[in-house]
């Protein structure tokens, strides 16, 4: 049906009247039976199901460690009464803060199994963040990965009182830390081992109190906005949200699963851990962050759930490398990724596939296609999906074209998964149709709101915002703006208050826009700013320094620092040449008219980003407005001034002259 | 031939070293004692390198004794010396850049191989057993030094920071009872000073290990380094704790002339 997407796709202004948008395919959601009806009892069906079967892998010394649900019934019968032991009730809140390991699901479902609340944070939060969601969230025991996150939580432990110990289960650098309030893992289950072996059946009685409707996790928002909020999820929530998807998306206990989205994202604890206990999918967890792209080659998982962010780098680095490569390589790879376009136009179509292409699609399959699927590590992926803010077209298509059939998926904290694509319901420029099982509401002001099972319980001691956020009728508002198109798809624009007024009244989604330039290999991030009172569309760019230092060194241009490249006249030129491409694909009121190329990159750390890396677009207006200024009042050249922490404790200002460069018109 | 009581490591006995009229270290003496990280600082030809080299082997010194572990090794060979537990790094990384960083550490294995070299050709038996056990070794080290991710990349294409750390892992496979380490953290940004500051106490705390090193940052020596000892023109000018070394009117007027 779509021809060439830069055709028709952008989208048009919001839907006037309320839609609800329902699944076209009709599945039977029974309700949970009490013996199924929390994620422990699922825990406890799948080792009595799959025993002695590999429940996990964990890359330890270089080797693929195997744990079959057995031994994973061990450490989580185990831990969870040694956390018994030590005083954790029914109704405690845990906080966990760690990188992807066995343990940390262990620990999940243990204090599951023991009636307790976890709730997961990212592991470069820093001492304020750990401390608020800490605190706020009434934790009493904190599990805490390694060294560097008890160090952080030892900096912070007169700010959080209530919590009575510090677990950790990497002893790494651990040996000689005082013991008063930090304890180990590994200790605590060895030392329960007698105890939970004269009382077999402690923790099946106290997983069979669990009642579905208990909560879960506290999943704490981003907040692009505001403070992070602790959303309450329910058993119920997680094993809907799961069932939601995974009729669409089948998932076998023979699959693989690579687990290494944060833990803090709901969508691992729901596809992951939620996943793992209701499917018995093997979960591989990789060696350490820096292999993990190795290690997913060495899995070849059947399911992939990155946030979009990750699809972007992997387009960036893949077509990157393919420029690195030999001249052979790059021949072939040219003359058949069009062969692969054409394949896909006539897919969509419906229109036969003439007989030459085809054959040279064959031809393009064996010797450029498959081993390209070989190198990142999809070779045997069936369900590939994109979350967090929407991949455009442009790189959909790109990774259908080598092979990669990537769909969209849209959901939210608060109630998972909203809609996604399934063979045969795919549109590149839509985030599908509705899961079954979930309703879609297009309210009146053109906002999303979403009704299913697994809509959550609440802000956590939020009144005020669960009553904006949940209205009487069991309505999520999600302050997602989109509308639908005639097959019933979803088509995501933006959050409601991002939306911008573009010159000629029109509502316009920034995200889109910039989800276009970031295709570039040379874009990493980029802000598009622009609204009713500016009569032109303009954009803060960072460089992709990676690939852009690649580029730079091959052409000779020498450089020294991150700041000294991005202000280099050829650098600005290849910026420009990117946005020109981009602007003929979008209606001329929304084209950019001036840019500028940032001396630094946007990091989460100076709460640019959000954790999850999703631009916060206030704090960067405040903090990047004298360049926003510049780009409309003709302004050649702002110095930007900027804090810098010197080791010994001295800051100092550092000063960067960053220019404004117009696209030409043509 | 020695007196000392069980707790000194390495004792460094009144050793002089010349290279034909020049004298690179003159009557130095001093005692490390066993667990200690002990700094050894002074200016550019102070002796630092020649010290280390006299202390593994490299170098031997025409008056004095090194007693290490109570016995006097000075007639030992530098591979005999890494034989009984002491192992080094260099200032300027001496690698096979050519091989991965798991080779590199593998063939530091080799002191500790027994199987020669026709069972290691057949690859049976014995040797392969010995061959997994040295592997094991190998990546805990690994695993230890955080270098899960450039295991089998050639050394050669390794950012520096990273050759060092190979460096270190492969002093480590040695399993030595004592680590020489000369300017571990030379030429290195802030945050892999930090790495490598918080990889050298980590050895230290977990193996026990006596630790002697060289190196020019300061703020380090003085964080990390239970006792210093300061040459200057191959002579001892002074030793003590940090917080003495810092107050020292020679280490000062060593490092920032007569002035100061």
């Amino acid at each position: 049906m779509v021809a060439q997407p830069h055709v028709q796709d952008h989208p048009r202004a919001l839907a006037a009247d309320p839609v609800i948008l329902r699944s076209k395919e009709t599945f039977q959601f029974d309700p949970l039976p009490p013996d199924l009806d929390t994620l422990p009892k699922h825990f406890l069906a799948r080792v009595k199901e799959y025993g002695d079967q590999i429940a996990m892998r964990k890359k330890r010394y270089g080797i693929w460690q195997e744990y079959t649900w057995n031994d994973c019934y061990d450490y989580v019968n185990r831990f969870c009464l040694a956390m018994v032991d030590i005083g954790l009730k029914r109704g405690d809140k845990v906080a966990i803060i760690g990188e992807n390991d066995p343990q940390f699901y262990w620990a999940e479902i243990a204090i599951w199994a023991a009636g307790g609340t976890t709730t997961a944070i990212f592991t470069d939060a820093n001492l304020q963040e750990l401390a608020y969601i800490v605190d706020n969230s009434d934790s009493v025991y904190l599990i805490a990965h390694d060294q560097e996150q008890c160090d952080k939580a030892l900096a912070i432990r007169d700010k959080i009182p209530n919590v009575r110990k510090v677990i950790y289960w990497d002893d790494n650098g651990m040996w000689n830390y005082p013991t008063d309030w930090l304890a180990c893992f590994d200790i605590m289950v060895d030392e329960i081992k007698p105890y939970a072996d004269a009382h077999p059946g402690l923790m099946e009685s106290m997983i069979s109190e669990g009642h579905g409707e208990d909560i879960v996790l506290f999943s704490y928002t981003s907040g692009t906005t505001s403070l992070p909020k602790g959303a309450m999820i329910r058993h119920r929530n997680l094993i809907y949200g799961n069932r939601h998807v995974i009729n669409l998306a089948p998932t076998y206990p023979t699959d693989n699963y690579v687990s290494f989205s944060p833990p803090a994202w709901i969508t691992e604890q729901s596809l992951g851990v939620a996943g793992h206990l209701i499917t018995g999918v093997v979960v591989n967890f990789p060696e350490n962050a820096s292999t993990i792209q190795n290690d997913i080659r060495e899995v070849a998982p059947s399911s992939l759930l990155f946030p979009s962010r990750i699809w972007e780098g992997l387009a960036s680095t893949t077509q990157m490398r393919i420029n690195d490569s030999t001249w052979f390589n790059r021949v072939l790879f040219k003359a058949f990724l069009p062969v692969a376009y054409q394949v896909i136009n006539h897919q969509d179509n419906n229109t036969h596939i003439p007989r030459h292409i085809r054959a040279l699609h064959h031809i393009g399959e064996s010797v450029v296609f498959k081993p390209l699927r070989n190198m990142i590590g999809m070779t045997k992926v069936r369900n590939a999906f994109t979350s967090g803010s929407t991949l455009t077209p442009d790189q959909l298509r790109f990774f259908r074209a080598i092979g990669v059939e990537l769909k969209n998926l849209y959901g939210s904290t608060e109630c998972q998964s909203h809609t996604l694509h399934y063979a045969g319901n795919i549109k590149l420029e839509t985030v599908g149709p509705p899961a079954p099982g979930v309703e879609v509401r297009i309210a009146e002001n053109g906002e999303l709101w979403i009704r299913s099972r697994a809509v959550f319980a609440g802000y956590y001691k939020d009144e005020e915002k669960t009553a904006q956020a949940l209205d009487a009728d069991g309505w999520f508002h999600t302050g997602d703006a989109g509308y639908a198109d005639a097959d019933g798809h979803l088509i995501y624009l933006d959050r409601v208050s991002d939306m911008i007024q573009l010159a000629n009244g029109e509502a316009f989604s920034p995200q889109y826009i910039e989800g276009r330039l970031k295709f570039s290999p040379y874009i990493q991030d980029v802000m598009v700013v622009g609204g009713s009172d500016t009569h032109f569309v303009a954009a803060i760019i960072n460089m992709d320094f990676d690939n852009v230092a690649r580029w730079a060194e091959k052409r000779r241009i020498s450089f020294t620092t991150f700041a000294d490249l991005s202000q280099r006249d050829e650098i600005y030129d290849l910026i420009k040449a990117e946005i020109h491409r981009v602007n003929q694909t979008l209606p001329p009121a929304a084209r950019l008219k001036k840019f500028v190329v940032l001396h630094k990159a946007f990091d989460a750390d100076e709460n640019e980003l959000t954790r999850t890396r999703k631009l916060r677009r206030r704090t960067l207006e405040q903090k990047y407005a004298s360049l926003i200024h510049a780009m409309y009042h003709e302004i050649p050249e702002v110095i930007v001034c900027a804090e810098v922490k010197y080791r010994d404790g001295r800051t100092g200002i550092l000063e960067t002259p960053v220019r404004v460069c117009s696209v030409d018109a043509e | 031939m020695s007196d000392e009581g069980t707790d000194v490591k390495l004792h460094v006995q009144n050793i002089s070293l010349s290279f034909g009229g020049i004298r690179a270290l003159n009557n130095v003496e001093f005692k490390v004692k066993r667990g200690e990280i002990f700094a050894v600082i002074g200016p550019n030809g102070a002796g630092k390198t020649s010290l280390i080299n006299s202390i593994n082997g490299f170098y031997h010194p025409q008056q004095g004794a090194i007693v290490f572990d109570g016995r006097d090794i000075s007639a030992l060979p530098a591979y005999e010396r890494a034989k009984i537990g002491i192992s080094r790094t260099f200032q300027n990384i001496a690698l096979y850049t050519n091989m991965t960083a798991l080779d590199n550490l593998m063939a530091a294995r080799h002191i500790h191989m027994k199987s020669n070299l026709l069972t290691g050709a057949l690859f049976v038996g014995a040797a392969k057993r010995e061959e997994v056990e040295h592997r094991r070794k190998v990546e805990s080290i690994i695993d230890f030094l955080e270098m899960e991710n450039v295991r089998k990349t050639i050394v050669g294409n390794l950012s520096y920071g990273l050759r060092k750390r190979v460096e270190l892992g492969r002093a480590l496979a040695l399993e030595p009872t004592m680590l020489l380490l000369d300017e571990p953290m030379a030429g290195m940004n802030v945050e892999e000073k930090e790495d490598m500051a918080r990889f050298i106490l980590d050895i230290h705390e977990r193996q026990d290990m006596t630790i002697l090193l060289i190196e020019h940052d300061m703020g380090l020596v003085m964080d990390i380094s239970h006792r210093i000892v300061a040459l200057d023109f191959g002579q001892k000018i002074a030793e003590g704790t940090p917080s003495e070394i810092k107050q020292d009117e020679r280490v000062i007027k060593a490092y920032l002339g007569q002035e100061a």
